[in-house]
């Protein structure tokens, strides 16, 4: 089956919105709604025989056409159509449905007649046929079809056979520039400069490719950058929006960036979004709580079963959670199972924003796998979640991401579109292929971009892909070019014209890692450690169990703060506030945190508020250790750490929120506890390497990237969505408002004005060299003779600033340039 | 391909068609063919039932237009109908006064409409209701707790947020239908409302914006109508002659591009179209249109009580060049403006004072122009306000007013503080409304409920989608759901609007 037939078969009706109108308004005649009203009426009755596969007596009820074809029904004299003589007979020879089950009721007889009498309306497109493709749910390895020509990689395998029995022909390969621009946009978002491309070129290693995508996937800050992008889209995490200004959302960034940084396998990942062991993971789970009434099919708990299903699976359970599907085989009680995983208090089943009389019980949608079960506490409940999708025997687990990076560097998925996965792939070897390499690489992301980017596939021209053949059934042909999203052009506008922020939004820790990866990264001198252990009085170096404090530090600051950190531990667990808001916390002492503090200090009096916890049940070694590294605007630098001038307070608040609620009582001077061997060796061999990533910080890091920015206007005018919904897939296509502003926005005309400076003064007003340089760090080539007569013309021999603005800006406009090919 | 040439061409073929029932149609066919195949593809949006698809089933017929062209007048905090267009008892201020017996906070007056009063401060308002449709009716859902943001929201969209897909404003659904009359202007202009810098700017963005549509349907935000001039203008500091030049360069260059063998690309396509229409508006006399100090003195003058004032004149210099849809708001800032929480009878002089001359101007010179019969003008606001009532009767939201009193001592306690959405007023003007009529009424006694025929968000958008000439149950695919023009496709016009 293509997938056109599959989506044209898709039918999902929505009543989300129909708030009841309440006081005031007076019951109106409403017309027949073919979908909420006869719909259910023929399932109840009619469609068990007449319905999907099933034609008793050659009647079937799958299509209007096949109704109205049967003669069963008379449009133009309703009264006499024999359908309605079928089910008012008395006769249990005739009578329908049959007499051994149930009649239908007058009301539902009624609906029918007058449904026939209106028309027989009949939603476009809605058939009681069945998809026959239902999605495989274990992995399965293929197998390998032979290496043809020596293309003997496992893509190019299945791909070549693809080819040759469609009777299509290998597409060309690509050359070396046009890899290296394909795949620096592809893996790290940025374009390569002149220099990198020259290096590149002469570099005359048979290997050098394939060493590019290496060194591309270790460069830590440009990977998890260009990724944050994708996974704030995939997870609906913004570092602005709708729901921060009441505190109904939380940011995941930190957690989200260190994961890329790290490399974090997607399993765990998956595991800790579904199960966060701290609220550095907890935001996606969490939704967007809004304020007021909302319909059922928005609470936070049904939110979280649609967000892990597009996230995870590419399954659309938004139908679901309103009524039983219409697209694909997932009901009202799958919704509602998932939710109740979440739920803290027991859920009515909605049907269309009208309870029906359910509880629904936690239940997770492959049962195959195992189940959730739903006596277990919340806790438990989300843990075994997490495990049952992580499960390696959880192909569609694993198949729905490596789709959706396919598509991040092939330009359409194998599965299209990405968050429809009950559809049938192009090719089922490839996909399975794909997402068994995952699992056996440990879930490691970069290890499926290195396997696609190595490709001969990945590494072939890109179909050129007409208006009409997008539309038509998808044969591979080749990759397909995308469009630089809205952080990749601005990124490059800024690398070209050096007009990048300083600063940053994001709070994330952006230096680079030093506890992962480690091959090739230089050895560093480590911060020393200043901080110690301190906790409120100790009996013999001794905390009660179950013993909660506060410890807080008031420090002032003579200047705004540039870039800097701090690393945070506490035997057993903390929460930490600066200012008042929630930053940090965790249970687990024997991973320091790394805390990001640019965004959260000011320029004068801050305070930092520890709320700490003992754990165990008698009396036992407790301390909170902390130490910041600072760079200041004035250019100096701070470190401060915890010691004897922090103070303690024995009223920790009961409730733990993200924001300090006021701490009432006296303050007075902590306690430094002895060190405990176990906690030094957890300093030097954690804490050190974290402080060293926080203090680097600011210094000589690669330039501040767009995806680290709060959305603004020209960016959404690029394409960059709200992210109150998920967003798997951004636009193709520009937009004439798109076009105006890149015609005349400010920011960028600014950025052009700079880059033209700076152009200008590199090449001494070298026309000649300019025309090189723009091109070289733009379309990533050489101009051809003819562009080079053409800038020369218009740049003259001695260029004037607004003649070279101009040419930058008139090759950024460029297809070429815009699209990744 | 030659590109230059190619561009001359189409500029040429606009030029020579522009009698407004040609190009109506046109667009209005091209909109509804642009869903074509390729959006499958992509994911995008695809369109339901249309009558490019007569033949199939279950298509809708869309209705014949009575109006080219949309201005909403957008009284953002919620506008005291008690106050503007719906008075009741009036009582002035005095000590004592008990909050219970408060209903007006001005006298009414009379109108160029028989029988029919509105409040004392809108007499150039009141000299041209003979023009217009007055529903005094209009209600609004309670939500739970009445919030700006979200009931904002579900009048610009009709849907209740949150939704699960993102829901087009009104203004995106006429600029993906419909298009704009004049291909070079933007379909959809949203003025006066800042989106930066001001409280609940994100709950704002949240609905103005064409949601699932993409941006090519989205608003071009003016927020200040005298800066609105900038946003169509080449770079600050460059002129024409180089903007030109540059644009010239730029076609050059795709002309020489070695990559010419892409020209069918359907990515290179639409960013050459798109470049294309953007230099063609940046460049092209329609663009004066945005720049109101061309605007004679008297007629400048007349409108410049406020933002708001200036963004009538914008919004009238716009449908004149061929907008579709215009959005001008009075602004909603929490607290300020219709958003009265305390003072409100002093705001609703200086609101008054705002809205009254630049709407009757307005109405004046699209009536001058030829204009009026084919212009849908609407003044409304997300619910109206009430001195002790929060929501509705038997609503349970919160009493949100800043000074809860029973009696009032003050100036800041006369006024209409509490959100009320049992009733609300809404103006019509021309685009095929009835003219000097007034449709349902409230109670002349609290609880002052629409009593009379009430007319809801999603019947309201019928009514005026019916008079764009959009059937309210048009609607587009989106990730499998049906999303349509009026909540559920179930709003229903009301007819007795129409003349």
């Amino acid at each position: 089956m293509t997938s056109s037939l599959i989506y044209s078969s898709l039918r999902f009706f929505a009543c989300l919105g129909s708030l009841v109108l309440g006081f005031g308004l007076p019951v109106r005649a409403e017309s027949i709604d073919f979908v909420h009203d006869i719909v259910p009426v023929l399932q109840r009755n009619c469609v068990h025989c007449h319905g999907g596969r099933e034609a008793e007596g050659d009647f079937s009820l799958n299509t209007r056409a096949m109704v109205a074809d049967s003669g069963y029904v008379d449009l133009d004299s309703p009264e006499d159509s024999y359908l309605l003589e079928l089910v008012t007979s008395t006769d249990p020879d005739v009578q329908m449905p049959p007499s051994d089950r149930p009649r239908m009721s007058d009301q539902e007889v009624a609906l029918v007649r007058r449904w026939i009498e209106d028309g027989m309306q009949w939603d476009a497109d809605y058939t009681f046929a069945i998809d026959t493709y239902e999605p495989p749910l274990r992995p399965r390895t293929p197998q390998l079809p032979e290496a043809s020509q020596g293309r003997d990689h496992p893509i190019d395998r299945i791909l070549d056979d693809y080819l040759a029995k469609t009777g299509l022909p290998l597409p060309a390969s690509i050359d070396d520039a046009t890899f290296l621009r394909r795949v620096s946009l592809d893996l790290i978002g940025m374009l390569p400069n002149g220099e990198r491309l020259e290096t590149f070129l002469a570099d005359q290693n048979p290997l050098k490719r394939s060493e590019l995508i290496d060194t591309l996937l270790d460069d830590q800050i440009g990977y998890a950058d260009h990724w944050m992008t994708f996974f704030n889209d995939l997870l609906r995490n913004d570092y602005s929006g709708t729901g921060f200004i009441t505190g109904g959302r939380q940011q995941i960034s930190h957690w989200l960036y260190d994961s890329l940084r790290t490399n974090k396998p997607f399993d765990v990942m998956v595991r800790e979004l579904i199960a966060p062991p701290s609220k550095a993971s907890q935001g996606y789970i969490d939704g967007i709580k809004w304020r007021g009434e909302v319909s059922a099919g928005q609470t936070l708990p049904i939110q979280f079963s649609q967000s892990i299903s597009q996230s995870f699976l590419g399954i659309n359970m938004k139908c679901a959670s309103c009524h039983d599907s219409f697209i694909d085989r997932w009901t009202l009680k799958d919704a509602y199972g998932l939710a109740a995983i979440y739920a803290d208090e027991s859920l009515e089943l909605h049907r269309c924003d009208k309870p029906i009389g359910e509880t629904s019980q936690a239940a997770w949608l492959f049962p195959e796998l195992g189940r959730v079960d739903p006596d277990a506490p919340r806790e438990q409940r989300l843990q075994q979640l997490a495990d049952l999708m992580t499960h390696r025997e959880n192909g569609r687990f694993a198949r729905t991401i490596v789709n959706r990076l396919w598509y991040q560097l092939m330009g359409r998925g194998i599965v299209h579109p990405l968050d429809a996965m009950q559809s049938e792939p192009w090719n089922e070897d490839l996909l399975d292929y794909l997402a068994v390499e995952l699992v056996n690489n440990d879930y490691d992301l970069k290890s499926v971009l290195r396997l696609i980017a190595t490709s001969a596939a990945y590494q072939s021209e890109s179909e050129v892909a007409s208006e009409q053949s997008v539309g038509d059934d998808y044969v591979y042909r080749g990759p397909r070019s995308k469009r630089m999203t809205a952080e990749q052009f601005i990124d490059n506008v800024w690398q070209l014209t050096g007009a990048a922020p300083t600063k940053y939004d994001a709070p994330v820790i952006r230096g680079a890692s030093q506890h992962s990866g480690e091959k090739n990264s230089d050895p560093i001198d480590l911060p020393a450690i200043t901080g110690q252990w301190i906790w409120g009085p100790l009996e013999n170096g001794t905390a009660a169990g179950q013993q909660s404090v506060v410890l807080r530090k008031t420090i002032k600051l003579p200047a705004g703060v540039v870039a800097g950190g701090a690393v945070v531990t506490c035997d057993n667990a903390y929460e930490m506030y600066v200012n008042k808001q929630w930053v940090s916390g965790s249970k687990d002492w024997t991973q320091p945190q790394a805390v990001d503090l640019r965004s959260a200090l000011k320029n004068g009096e801050n305070s930092i508020v520890v709320v700490v916890k003992n754990e165990g049940e008698s009396p036992n070694a407790a301390g909170l250790f902390f130490q910041a590294h600072l760079n200041l605007e004035d250019q100096s630098k701070l470190v401060f750490q915890s010691d004897d001038t922090w103070e303690f307070n024995p009223n920790a608040p009961k409730q733990v929120n993200n924001k300090l609620s006021r701490i009432r009582g006296p303050w007075q001077a902590a306690t430094v506890a002895a060190t405990l061997p176990a906690w030094a060796k957890v300093v030097n061999q954690r804490c050190r390497l974290i402080l060293a990533e926080v203090s680097t910080m600011g210094d000589a890091l690669p330039m501040v990237r767009a995806s680290l920015i709060k959305n603004t206007a020209l960016m959404k005018s690029l394409g960059r969505p709200m992210r109150e919904q998920i967003v798997s897939m951004r636009p193709d296509r520009m937009t004439t408002l798109e076009a105006i502003d890149l015609a005349n926005e400010s920011s960028l005309a600014e950025a052009f004005a700079m880059g033209a400076d700076r152009l200008i003064e590199q090449s001494d007003g070298d026309t000649d060299y300019i025309i090189g340089e723009l091109f070289r760090s733009t379309l990533t080539r050489q101009p051809t003779d003819h562009e080079r007569e053409l800038l020369m013309g218009v740049l003259g021999d001695r260029p004037d600033k607004s003649a070279v603005q101009d040419a930058i800006w008139a090759v950024c406009m460029l297809p070429e340039f815009f699209l990744i090919r | 391909m030659n590109f230059e040439k190619e561009r001359k061409d189409a500029a040429d073929s606009i030029g020579n068609s522009r009698t407004p029932e040609s190009i109506v149609r046109r667009d209005f066919l091209r909109a509804l063919s642009a869903a074509g195949a390729a959006a499958m593809a992509t994911g995008a949006p695809q369109i339901l039932a249309s009558p490019s698809q007569s033949d199939s089933l279950g298509s809708i017929e869309h209705p014949r237009p009575t109006a080219d062209a949309c201005i909403l007048l957008w009284m953002a905090g919620g506008m005291a109908a008690p106050d503007t267009f719906d008075p009741k008892l009036y009582l002035p201020f005095k000590k004592g006064l008990p909050v219970k017996d408060m209903l007006s906070t001005f006298p009414a007056i009379d109108t160029a409409v028989d029988g029919v009063q509105i409040c004392k401060g809108l007499e150039n308002i009141a000299s041209v209701m003979d023009r217009g449709t007055l529903i005094r009716s209009h209600v609004q859902p309670d939500l739970g707790s009445i919030l700006h943001s979200r009931h904002q929201y579900h009048w610009h969209t009709g849907y209740v947020p949150p939704q699960t897909v993102a829901a087009p404003h009104i203004g995106a659904w006429m600029s993906r239908v419909l298009g704009a009359p004049n291909e070079v202007m933007p379909a959809f202009i949203n003025i006066g409302q800042r989106l930066e810098g001001v409280g609940e700017s994100e709950e704002l963005k949240a609905f103005t914006t064409a949601g699932f549509f993409g941006s090519e349907f989205g608003p071009m935000n003016l927020p200040y109508p005298d800066q609105a001039a900038v946003s169509v203008r080449p770079p600050k500091g460059m002129k024409s002659q180089r903007f030109a030049n540059r644009d010239k360069l730029f076609r050059r260059l795709v002309d020489a591009s070695p990559d010419r063998d892409r020209m069918s690309d359907y990515q290179q396509e639409s960013l050459l179209r798109s470049m294309d229409a953007a230099y063609r508006l940046l460049s092209s006399k329609d663009r004066e249109a945005f720049d109101i100090t061309l605007e004679p003195k008297e007629s400048y003058d007349a409108y410049n009580t406020s933002r708001f004032g200036q963004g009538c004149l914008l919004a009238r210099r716009l449908v004149e060049s061929g907008a579709r849809f215009v959005e001008v708001t009075t602004e909603y800032v929490p607290f300020l403006n219709f958003d009265t929480h305390a003072g409100g009878h002093a705001t609703m002089s200086r609101m008054h004072a705002e809205i009254d001359q630049p709407i009757a101007r307005l109405i004046h010179d699209l009536e001058d122009r030829k204009l009026l019969d084919r212009t849908l003008v609407i003044v409304a606001s997300e619910f109206s306000r009430d001195a002790l009532m929060e929501g509705k009767p038997g609503s349970n939201a919160n009493d949100q007013a800043t000074e809860k009193v029973d009696e009032i001592s003050e100036m800041k306690h006369y006024g209409l503080h509490r959100h009320f959405t049992g009733g609300s007023s809404v103006l019509m003007f021309g685009g095929g409304m009835k003219q000097g009529h007034v449709h349902g009424a409230t109670a002349p006694q609290r609880p002052l409920v629409a009593i009379e025929d009430p007319v809801s968000i999603e019947d309201l958008h019928a009514t005026i989608m019916t008079a764009m000439g959009i059937s309210p149950r048009m609607g587009f695919q989106i990730e499998g759901r049906p999303f349509y023009v009026t909540a559920d496709g179930k709003g229903r016009s009301v007819d007795a609007l129409f003349a």
